[in-house]
């Protein structure tokens, strides 16, 4: 009796699991053919204000969400190959709403694709001019002296470069997350870059600004079968329409990723990956050494643990290369994006940051 | 629901779906180490980079011929256009924005992150690593400076375009 009961009960699974996939299967080709026609998905909605902008650089500010601010401005820091809008994706999926929910000031260094004319940007432009002139900016609308930053990325390598450079400078406290640091540990992109296999000059000369397209590719070929596999699996969730409003938001962050300027493009492989110079500590900008030890302010490293463009390893010296006593790693399950931006962010990354952040903040 | 008998087909395809993603780019990944393949794959790219190169420069060419602007000057062209937009919104009289006080101290109540909806993203397994302790303080020495007193005008500002 009871053999019998459960046979039926697993027919009654089996009648149901067919129904399921019956309904999906139609959804799949309703909302297909709804995607063929649809617009790009609506990223960055939180309001903000354009305070500055100069040719690559841009420098925004976040309207406040709450009654009451921290005192010391918070300003992001962007990776220059990608567009600041993954921190900012749609309501409930943004790192910048949270933190302006949660009383800070926010502020952003965002890039955009460099023109022609900014071809020979490098390393020196970022850390000597366009950081400390958006910083300035920062202090002159916010009132304050004291400013703190969140870096992603390359973003967070710029701005230890800076800082270190500037070592009595207005900021107060660093919060970055999945920056490389020892690029001996970008196996992948080391062997990409490797001199016998890249004429980096001539491939430089010839393009002048990177196209952003050869960047895409770049990341790309760290995981190849990935784009592939997603377009498989966007067809297989195309009647969740939550999956979907997602994968279109990545998806077009990752086509958008920016062209760089030739002359950032060359520093970073020749100065960064191949000689990895600033682990090494032989790193200079415009004569001056970059010395990490010069950093003493209070620093929130966070990695990824199954980062595979920034592997943990590639970050890890990092608190043993500054000379700040109030440091701190943590590494957290994620990838590189999903580190900082998606549902495992909301609850892993953002809480951590706040908790880290709100008490240096005042 | 009641587990099956009978296998489910789908989810075994969607099982080897990923089983065979993570094995590609494995592979991928490992042959990428192999200097002889990323030497042939930069002189495919340098190609296959120098056709499109001289692609273009005869479209360009024949473009300029038919007096004809071509997709990316069009594109510079919108883009200088906004640049040029948000610069004359920075001289209208602008929007009010409220500048809230900075008198916020931290809260006494935990965190509470807001409920996002599944995304995509790289899955992640769901443990947390454990929380290293923080810099009490260093925390204790930055509350202890005298928070500045609140700015209480509201400075105004124009909104950046959608």
């Amino acid at each position: 009796m009871a053999t019998q009961a459960r046979t039926s009960d697993a027919d009654l699974a089996l009648t149901e699991r067919l129904r399921l996939e019956v309904e999906r299967a139609v959804q799949r080709g309703l909302k297909g053919i709804e995607l063929m026609g649809a617009e790009p998905p609506t990223v960055g909605r939180t309001p903000k204000t354009v305070l500055h902008r100069r040719g690559t650089v841009e420098l925004v500010h976040y309207h406040a969400l709450a009654d009451e601010v921290y005192r010391i401005p918070l300003l992001i820091v962007m990776a220059p190959t990608n567009k600041g809008y993954v921190l900012d994706l749609a309501p409930g999926q943004s790192l910048v709403e949270f933190l302006l929910k949660r009383g800070y000031d926010v502020y952003m260094i965002d890039w955009n694709a460099p023109t022609a004319a900014e071809r020979d940007l490098g390393l020196a432009d970022y850390v000597l001019d366009f950081i400390p002139d958006c910083i300035r900016r920062v202090q002159q609308d916010s009132g304050e002296e004291d400013v703190n930053l969140v870096s992603y990325c390359a973003g967070g390598m710029l701005s230890l470069i800076y800082l270190a450079l500037h070592p009595g400078g207005p900021v107060r406290n660093i919060a970055c997350f999945t920056t490389p640091i020892d690029f001996s540990q970008m196996e992948l992109f080391r062997a990409m870059s490797d001199e016998k296999a890249f004429d980096l000059d001539a491939f430089v000369n010839r393009n002048g600004v990177i196209p952003a397209d050869f960047i895409r590719n770049g990341f790309d070929a760290l995981r190849p079968a990935s784009r592939v596999a997603g377009q498989i699996k966007l067809w297989d969730n195309m009647w969740n329409d939550q999956y979907v409003v997602g994968f279109r938001m990545m998806e077009r962050w990752g086509n958008e990723t920016l062209p760089v300027p030739g002359g950032y493009f060359r520093e970073m492989t020749k100065e960064l990956l191949r000689e990895n110079a600033l682990y090494k500590g032989t790193l200079t900008i415009r004569g001056r050494p970059v010395d990490l030890k010069q950093i003493t302010i209070p620093l929130l490293h966070i990695a990824a643990q199954y980062d595979h463009i920034v592997p943990a390893a590639c970050s890890q010296p990092l608190l043993g290369m500054i000379g700040s006593t109030d440091k701190e790693e943590v590494t957290l399950p994620g990838g590189h994006v999903s580190i900082a931006a998606g549902a495992n962010a909301v609850k892993r990354m953002w809480p951590r940051l706040d908790a880290w952040l709100e008490g240096r903040s005042v | 629901m009641i587990p099956s008998l009978f296998l489910d087909p789908l989810q075994m395809w969607r099982d080897a779906i990923n089983r065979l993603e993570g094995e590609a780019n494995t592979m991928a990944t490992g042959s990428l180490k192999s200097p002889e393949l990323v030497r042939s794959l930069q002189q495919a790219t340098a190609v296959s980079a120098g056709m499109q190169q001289g692609f273009d420069k005869m479209v360009d060419g024949y473009l300029r011929r038919a007096n004809l602007p071509s997709r990316k000057q069009l594109a510079e062209l919108v883009q200088t256009l906004e640049r040029i937009e948000q610069k004359l919104d920075r001289l209208l009289p602008p929007d009010e924005v409220p500048r809230p006080a900075r008198t916020r101290k931290p809260a006494a109540t935990p965190v509470v992150a807001p409920s996002a909806p599944a995304a995509p993203a790289q899955a992640a397994p769901e443990a947390v690593a454990p929380a290293p302790k923080a810099n009490q303080d260093a925390s204790a020495k930055t509350k202890a400076k005298p928070a500045k007193t609140a700015k209480t005008a509201s400075r105004s500002r124009r909104p950046a375009k959608a």
